[in-house]
């Protein structure tokens, strides 16, 4: 103990003049044994040189991986972006893993054990996910994701009949990449129907059938919208769809697929979409559903061995259908419990918010996908806001869109202003988001959009009774 | 036909399913996973049908198994905490 008495006097009078001396009596006088280590001040600590960087150790770049327990631990935001995509379910990953150690095999090869293990695992996947949309597993066809799936079905249904049919019908507020095929298509000289859509976000089922022509080859209307969780009509949809023959039904069901009850035979669909990492997969798979009875004839857009019907050519990625297929099948079991769950979710999210904060929004069809709560905080910008949402992965719209600062083109169509379709936020719960995160969420928009409004002049004037609206703001 | 499984084993296959959950280092899943097993097996609580029981108990035990893989590999790869859950205390220097 002398020694560490010592040594603070010595800092205290001076370093250099009392180490010699101090030294020497520590080992003098005390004798270390086993139940008295030496202290951090026993050790002989100098100041790094002038020229040491922080992050360059004699000319090494050290990079630490930044895992829980390293030394600059931080904690991870909460994630509601569940229409962006979705955590891989570690069931469908435990399913998936064999195949990316063991069992490597081919699927298409026919000459050997790897090759037929692989073969029956796609076709237990395929087994899952016909399951899952109440289809034949002869009518599915695994592709790269939704957006490989929707550009097969339009582009391959409106090039197969070309001859004689020049004619697509869509809605506003599809998918970009629905809407950049048909695009595409009008620039090869069809001709697109964009139907609008009323104002809580559902298409008007007369102007749908006003717009199907004799020369009408698709109809393409996504299930659950992507921005606001809006659920068209589909029965009645594919009811007048198939009252028109030659007039294929092709549905986007990468929102719905595994969330909401699907049959395509029920639907009346021709060709649906869905894709993996929305349902708990992983990314770069998803499956077509191509009806054959009455058969669908389309165009593909890849060339090769012909595999999947000749639809699809290219080698199967046999991990990830296997994921894909153990996601459909989780999803089909856990369906009606998700569904409980994320609705008691979505009610508590909404409730808490319209408890504490006015002029708020929703935005979209009350009755659509609870998961999916699209909301527009009114007199504030939702870009600052989702700043101010540091601990809170949330999104002003899609995924795609989410780098420009253009407000959403869904909400434009469903009619909502421009200030209102520049402050919406989307809220996307799921299977593994708990209430706490929702409570936490609930208490952090409430903050933030107080003091963001507090800073608005314009919150002021609405405070004070001036209609915004009325102000004739070009008078400077 | 089969004999159904014991009240106990049952209760023993319900513990270590809840135990497994809770190994689980990401938040997410962990709470889902305890909140599932809980919500399964009170379904299952006044069932006396044998047949179903036993197939309940089979289905269970290849799904802890499954679940047994998915937590080694969720804590060989566990992220940080969420900012909702109780932070790690912050370490301070022990002197000596």
């Amino acid at each position: 103990m002398l020694s560490r008495v010592s040594s603070k006097a010595g800092k205290t009078v001076g370093r250099s003049a009392l180490r010699s001396s101090v030294a020497r009596l520590a080992v003098k006088e005390s004798r270390r044994n086993i139940v008295q280590p030496s202290g951090a001040d026993r050790a002989s600590v100098v100041d790094v040189p002038s020229t040491y960087q922080e992050d360059n150790m004699l000319g090494f770049k050290l990079e630490m991986p930044r895992r829980e327990g390293s030394v600059s631990e931080k904690a991870r935001p909460i994630y509601l972006d569940m229409q962006a995509t979705t955590p891989v379910d570690p069931r469908v990953l435990d399913a998936m893993l064999p195949y990316f150690t063991d069992q490597y095999g081919n699927p298409h090869s026919r000459t050997h054990a790897y090759g037929w293990e692989a073969e029956k695992a796609v076709e237990d996947a395929r087994k899952h996910v016909a399951d899952l949309i109440g289809a034949d597993p002869k009518d599915i066809i695994f592709t790269s994701g939704a957006t490989e799936t929707n550009n097969m079905a339009i582009k391959g249904v409106a090039r197969f009949h070309k001859d004689r049919k020049k004619h697509i019908i869509t809605t506003q507020t599809e998918h970009k990449c629905v809407l950049d095929s048909c695009r595409k298509l009008q620039e090869e000289g069809f001709d697109v129907t964009y139907l609008p859509v009323q104002k809580n976000g559902i298409i008007n089922l007369e102007d749908l059938e006003a717009a199907i022509r004799s020369d009408t080859s698709l109809v393409s209307i996504m299930t659950v919208n992507n921005e606001t969780g809006v659920i068209q009509p589909m029965k009645e949809i594919g009811e007048i769809v198939r009252k028109h023959r030659g007039v294929y039904l092709h549905t986007d069901a990468a929102q719905a697929a595994g969330k909401i009850p699907l049959d395509v035979n029920e639907l009346n669909v021709d060709l649906m979409s869905i894709s993996g990492h929305k349902i708990y997969g992983p990314k770069g798979i998803g499956a077509a559903y191509v009806r054959r009875r009455p058969r669908v004839r389309l165009e593909p857009i890849m060339s090769g061995g012909g595999q999947e019907r000749g639809l699809r050519s290219g080698t199967l990625p046999s991990t990830l259908v296997v994921g894909l297929g153990e996601a459909a099948r989780l999803a089909k079991l856990e369906m009606a419990r998700d569904h409980a769950h994320i609705k008691q979710l979505s009610d508590r999210l909404i409730n808490g918010i319209n408890a504490k904060v006015n002029h708020v929004v929703r935005n979209g069809d009350v009755d659509g996908y609870p998961g999916c709560v699209n909301l527009s905080f009114a007199y504030v910008e939702g870009e600052s806001l989702l700043m101010a949402l540091k601990d809170i992965a949330l999104s002003s719209g899609s995924a795609c869109t989410s780098a420009s600062l253009e407000p959403s083109y869904v909400l434009r169509a469903l009619g909502a202003a421009e200030d209102m379709a520049h402050s919406s936020l989307r809220f996307g719960m799921g299977r593994f988001t708990t209430e706490a995160e929702v409570d936490y969420v609930v208490e952090k928009i409430v903050a933030v959009v107080q003091r963001l409004r507090d800073m608005s002049p314009l919150w002021e004037m609405v405070q004070e009774g001036i209609d915004i609206n009325a102000i004739d703001w070009a008078q400077h | 036909m089969a004999t159904p499984p014991t009240r106990q084993s049952l209760l023993h296959l319900y513990s270590s399913m809840l135990r497994t959950s809770q190994s689980f280092s990401s938040y997410n899943f962990r709470q889902y996973f305890v909140r599932r097993t809980k919500s399964t097996f009170r379904e299952i609580q006044n069932e006396t049908d044998p047949a179903k029981l036993s197939a309940f108990y089979d289905e269970k035990t290849k799904e802890l198994a499954a679940l047994k893989r998915s937590a080694i590999v969720n804590q060989l790869y566990g992220g940080w905490r969420l900012v909702v859950e109780d932070q790690k205390p912050s370490k301070e220097k022990s002197n000596s």
